[in-house]
């Protein structure tokens, strides 16, 4: 099967480099795009350099922009598996092959990559903890579906669901959101444990001053989800 | 209604409409949204012109004082306006976003079959 690693890269010049060269090295028969959200760094200048394929977006568009150009690339180009990895350095490609394996044997669309099944690793701040718990259930709560790390940006996506999310994926802060649009149009979702690290570079897209706002935005998001 | 105020709203009305006219004019106004803001001109030169309707309307949804009646459609109108101005900018955002990702898909593309020449 054609897989397809996506990474939405904004103003990473100090990750990008690390995280391509470790997902040649560890998974060198997945293919890679970057997708560069306007970065106003020299990350245009290390994706050249690093001659890996990447889109330029002209203007930013944020994660969910980013990520969904790279899922209609994905589409475009007939792949059957796309997995999202952040350009920050906390996703370990070695999961890669976990994460496609329930896809592979068309077990799942959705895989998510969670770092608390087995609450190794980098497990951030309580408050972000108790954030991501409150999202976990508010999603339990409209489409049954149980995850232990709703905002986990590390995942893979079937065919069916790639189609799916280039025609339509959400805006600000998609991830939770896209569970819940995966479910509502009959995906199959599941979650395996994964060892997250600290980011080696950049900075949450999720601030302090920004986290009452991303709550109340990503929960109004679930609900309309599942009323749409 | 006091003649002076009957005066003072239809100056008031001629700049509004001739702003209307002058933006479309201009065609710094798409027809589909001036519409919206012509209806609103009409309603109030009718009421400017017969303001017993005026007071009667108001009468109708138990306003008993009819300036505060005139506050409050005006308020429900801006509010009208800008709940449509905001839904209009929402699905200009997701049309921009469209067109940022497809260019930047036929960039790719094109950058890729250039490297092969």
């Amino acid at each position: 099967m054609r897989v397809l690693v996506i990474i939405p890269s904004y103003n990473e010049q100090s990750s990008i480099r690390a995280t391509v060269n470790e997902l040649r090295e560890q998974a060198p028969d997945v293919d890679i795009l970057a997708v560069n959200d306007c970065s106003s760094d020299s990350t245009q200048a290390i994706l050249t350099e690093l001659k890996v394929r990447h889109l330029r977006l002209p203007v930013n568009l944020g994660i969910g922009g980013a990520v969904q150009a790279g899922y209609k690339f994905a589409d475009l180009n007939g792949y059957d598996i796309a997995v999202q990895l952040d350009a920050d350095g906390q996703h370990d490609p070695k999961y890669i092959k976990d994460l496609i394996a329930p896809i592979e044997a068309g077990e799942a669309d959705l895989v998510t990559g969670s770092r608390f099944i087995e609450k190794e690793g980098f497990q951030t701040s309580g408050m972000r903890r108790f954030g991501i718990k409150l999202l976990n259930g508010l999603i339990h709560l409209v489409c049954g579906v149980k995850v232990t790390d709703a905002t986990s940006g590390f995942r893979a996506v079937s065919r069916r669901l790639i189609v799916i999310y280039s025609g339509e994926y959400p805006t600000d802060y998609p991830e939770p959101e896209a569970i819940v649009m995966a479910k509502m149009n009959g995906m199959r979702i599941r979650e395996i444990p994964v060892v997250m690290r600290d980011r080696t570079g950049g900075r949450s897209s999720i601030r302090l001053i920004n986290s009452i706002y991303y709550m109340i935005k990503v929960s109004i998001a679930i609900v309309l989800r599942r009323i749409q | 209604m006091s003649l002076t105020l009957q005066l003072s709203m239809v100056i008031a009305e001629l700049i509004y409409f001739g702003m209307i006219f002058y933006f479309l004019k201009k065609k710094m106004l798409s027809i589909k949204y001036s519409l919206l803001w012509l209806v609103f001109g009409v309603v109030m030169v009718v009421f400017t012109a017969f303001p017993v309707l005026f007071w009667r309307f108001m009468g109708l949804f138990g306003v008993e004082s009819p300036m505060n009646g005139l506050f409050s459609i005006l308020l429900f109108f801006v509010f009208t306006i800008i709940m449509s101005l905001t839904a209009i900018v929402s699905r200009q955002s997701e049309r921009i976003r469209a067109l940022v990702q497809s260019q930047a898909l036929l960039e790719e593309r094109i950058r890729r079959l250039e490297d092969k020449e």
